[in-house]
């Protein structure tokens, strides 16, 4: 079997000189210190994304993007292909571990601080790339074309509605009319499975080739003297871990796909009423429940536009954290931000319960 | 003398006093007319108002106290002619309207005729754009009105018939009004058992205002109407479920409680199903008789279409008319017929089949209820199965929608049973059946299919997480071995 292995090892390296790239990479180390278990969430988001790639190609072959065919075709998919069921609910689940996991691996960089100079574009990208996971999300969400998507969706798009100034314009693009109807359906699709995988892989090339060039972001204000800091080689060490926690996550993802596969429900009728306790995915329930306890007017503002304003003005600021926190910047130790980030995770957590009760 | 001078002056006074009282003792207009012999006051000399002391002038105003024609039918005296139009029937409303005018000849006559009768379909406007269809003298007539207990009065309930063809017997003056609704109905109601004794001069008996009202009548397609289908049972009930009323006519009375407690019954009260059956539906209306022997599958097969073709061209036709067994009814009852089960068919002891079919006695039908009973009773089973494998794949969490589907074969096959029966051959019935068996067994196959899908799915877990979680020991002691090395 070793035999066999160094065989085509060795075939390919005759051919495209692999032995050099092994050699750079084992001489590339990742810090080691007791926060080293947060870099592992960058790759899980990765192993999350390749199994979205690879599940959503698998569900194109079958998947038919018109609101007279794509119930149905969910359908065929989950009760006559082999294993659509399991490729289905691996893709359902692996969305919401994605999500999950690049909601993890924004914090941990968050509280690292490790988005100050010279890693700016770094979290820029990564930033982004967190709001096209949403973005992925809500499209897809959709796509079955069944009762609570449309619904859900219905909801949303007022919601986007309701920015000022360009909201109405950016409700009609994104319905491709004044209702959510077939045509949202199409350019929800074209969305999902060509522009915005399209825009996510060129940043997550970007992203990738920071941190090559760059290296692993460290802890700041290390106690330790450069020889006292502890590293790994990335090859194989770390890649191997990575590997290891890929297949955990693996694991995971089966079992959840066979106890709880996705499920359908009923087909999408503009006529029929919205079913009762409609809500959006639990990613966006923070947001949602928030939008629903502000009162109906604030002062002389729409409660509901007040919120977008605010949820607007502390996104773009939570985006530009590298450029404002000049403190971790320069190195200077910046409580702050983890006051900052401990207030924002309670907040999503706590209007989440409250969304799902 | 001078007492009695004075009380005559009292009397003059009063008199001349009232120009307009209704009731004189000297009518000048009766008197008139009656010396010139006119049409009018030789009716009116029947009618129930002079009769009661009421003069020309209650309805066609005027004095009619006076002898000059000139005095006495002046505009000035309020003499307004004959009345036209609507102003016939709120000309005679004036007292008959009025409660505390009638009260004055102890009358118990309803005070809201008019009322009721501007309601009523007969109310709404005649073809002329200016008045109702109908006004009061078009039935009572104008003078030689009779009380309604008069046998003389066109409504008196043996004439009436009669009074309502004057205008429904008339084809062309009906089609002005409704072209759809027939003109047979006089025809068709001396047909019937009811026409028949009005004919006689039996003044109990069932007539139009009977059924349709008098002054209210309503199309029967207005839910109020009394002939509205969902209230006929009640109309017909208001005679025919009264003993006393009945007592002469010797027939039973508890039609309507029976009616109550069967299938058509239960459609109608509990469902407000107006697709099944009523009184009329079986009895007819107009010309309402019970159906004969021979015709009652004819008339059941109005709507068990199927049924009835099988009966009759089953063996069991010639059988029944021979000994004269009303068809239908013999095995399913009449009035009382409960929802059709498979306990109707054997031969056990509440099976209908054995009341002539037993082991000894006419035995080919014994053996052959007997084995379509045992047929029936085995897709039952097979359908209990079926719905059993569908219970437990579901359970499961699998989707079975599609064997769930085919359930609804199973059904049709003991709905296409229940039909085929009628035919009482077993070849006919067997086919039917083994299309049951046939779906039972699909969806057995379908669900159970789901269910070792559900097991090979946890089987494939199973499997994939070992293999997994071996590959993830393997990469933790790689991992360690490397790193002891480094």
């Amino acid at each position: 079997m070793k035999e066999i292995a160094k065989k085509i090892f060795g075939y390919f390296d005759e051919r495209f000189e692999l032995e050099n790239l092994v050699h750079f990479m084992s001489k590339k180390y990742v810090p080691v210190h007791r926060h080293s278990i947060w870099y592992y969430f960058g790759g899980v988001s990765l192993f999350f994304f390749i199994i979205q790639v690879i599940t959503g190609i698998l569900l194109l072959f079958y998947y038919k993007g018109s609101s007279d065919l794509a119930y149905e075709s969910i359908k065929f998919i989950m009760s006559k292909v082999e294993f659509g069921w399991l490729i289905r609910s691996i893709h359902s689940w692996s969305a919401n571990l994605f999500i999950l996991s690049m909601y993890i691996h924004m914090f941990s960089v968050f509280f690292e601080k490790a988005y100050r100079k010279p890693r700016e574009l770094t979290w820029l990208t990564g930033a982004v790339m967190f709001l096209m996971s949403l973005a992925f999300g809500f499209s897809g969400y959709l796509l079955p074309w069944n009762e609570l998507a449309f619904f859900a969706t219905k909801v949303g798009t007022d919601i986007v509605g309701a920015v000022p100034f360009v909201g109405e314009t950016l409700k009609y693009f994104l319905r491709g009319g004044e209702d959510v109807t077939g045509a949202t359906l199409s350019r929800f699709f074209g969305f999902h499975v060509a522009l915005f995988p399209g825009i996510f892989t060129l940043l997550l090339v970007l992203h990738l080739l920071f941190i090559q060039r760059q290296g692993i972001s460290e802890p700041m204000h290390s106690e330790k003297s450069e020889e006292e800091k502890k590293t790994m080689p990335f090859f194989p060490n770390f890649m191997l871990r990575d590997l290891l926690l890929w297949l955990l996550v693996l694991n995971l993802l089966a079992i959840l796909a066979v106890f709880f596969p996705a499920e359908l429900g009923l087909k999408a009728n503009a006529l029929a009423s919205a079913p009762a306790g409609i809500r959006p995915e639990w990613y966006f329930l923070f947001m949602f429940q928030t939008l629903k306890l502000i009162p109906g007017h604030v002062l002389f503002i729409e409660g509901e536009v007040l919120g977008i304003l605010l949820f607007g003005v502390v996104g773009l600021l939570w985006i530009l954290v590298p450029f404002w926190d000049r403190k971790s910047s320069r190195g200077i130790r910046n409580r702050m931000i983890n006051y900052i980030g401990i207030a924002a995770i309670v907040f999503i957590i706590i209007l989440t319960i409250i969304g799902l009760m | 003398m001078k007492l009695f001078n004075r009380n005559l002056l009292y009397i003059l006074l009063t008199v001349i006093a009232s120009p307009l009282i209704l009731f004189a003792t000297q009518d000048q207009c009766f008197t008139c007319h009656n010396d010139l012999g006119d049409n009018a006051s030789n009716l009116f000399k029947e009618d129930v108002h002079y009769k009661t002391g009421l003069s020309c002038a209650g309805c066609h105003g005027g004095n009619s106290n006076s002898d000059d024609m000139d005095v006495a039918m002046n505009k000035s005296q309020g003499f307004s002619g004959v009345p036209k139009q609507n102003r016939v029937s709120e000309t005679c409303a004036k007292c008959h309207s009025d409660t505390s005018f009638m009260k004055k000849y102890n009358s118990k006559i309803s005070t809201h005729q008019l009322e009721s009768l501007q309601k009523s379909v007969h109310g709404s406007l005649a073809t002329n754009g200016k008045s109702m269809i109908v006004q009061c003298t078009t039935c009572h007539n104008a003078h030689g009105i009779k009380k309604v207990a008069d046998p003389r009065s066109p409504v008196y309930p043996t004439n009436v018939p009669q009074t309502c063809s004057k205008c429904h017997n008339n084809a062309g003056y009906m089609q002005t009004y409704n072209p759809s609704l027939t003109v047979d109905q006089l025809a068709k109601y001396r047909t019937s058992v009811h026409g028949k004794l009005n004919a006689n001069g039996n003044s109990k008996t069932a007539q139009c205002a009977s059924c349709h009202g008098s002054h209210d009548i309503l199309t029967s397609k207005d839910v109020r109407a009394k002939t509205y289908k969902l209230n006929i049972p009640k109309t017909c009930s208001s005679c025919h479920s009264n003993k006393s009323y009945m007592k002469e006519f010797a027939i039973a009375t508890d039609q309507h409680d029976k009616y109550k407690n069967s299938v058509h019954g239960k459609a109608v009260f509990e469902k407000n199903d107006l697709s099944a059956p009523v009184c009329n539906d079986c009895h007819g209306n107009h010309g309402a008789t019970p159906p004969g022997l021979e015709s009652i599958s004819k008339v059941c097969g109005t709507c068990h279409a199927l049924n009835a073709q099988l009966f009759s061209s089953s063996l069991h036709k010639k059988v029944f008319d021979e000994n004269k067994y009303p068809e239908c009814e013999t095995c399913h009852g009449n009035h009382e017929i409960k929802s059709a089960t498979e306990k109707l068919l054997g031969v056990s002891e509440d099976a209908i089949c054995s009341k002539c079919h037993t082991e000894s006695k006419n035995t080919k039908g014994y053996f052959v209820a007997k084995k379509m009973r045992r047929l029936i009773d085995n897709l039952q089973i097979a359908d209990s199965n079926a719905k059993n494998s569908i219970f437990l794949a579901e359970q499961k969490g699998m989707d079975v929608e599609e064997a769930k589907f085919k359930l609804r074969d199973i059904h049709q096959s003991k709905l296409e049973a229940r039909t085929i029966v009628h035919s009482f051959e077993e070849k006919k019935f067997k086919e039917v059946i083994a299309k049951g068996n046939t779906a039972s067994k699909q969806v057995i196959t379908e669900a159970n299919a789901a269910i070792d899908q559900f097991y090979f799915r946890r089987y494939g877990l199973l499997i994939a997480t070992l293999v997994i979680t071996i590959l993830i020991i393997s990469i933790y002691f790689y991992i360690k071995r490397i790193e002891k090395n480094q």
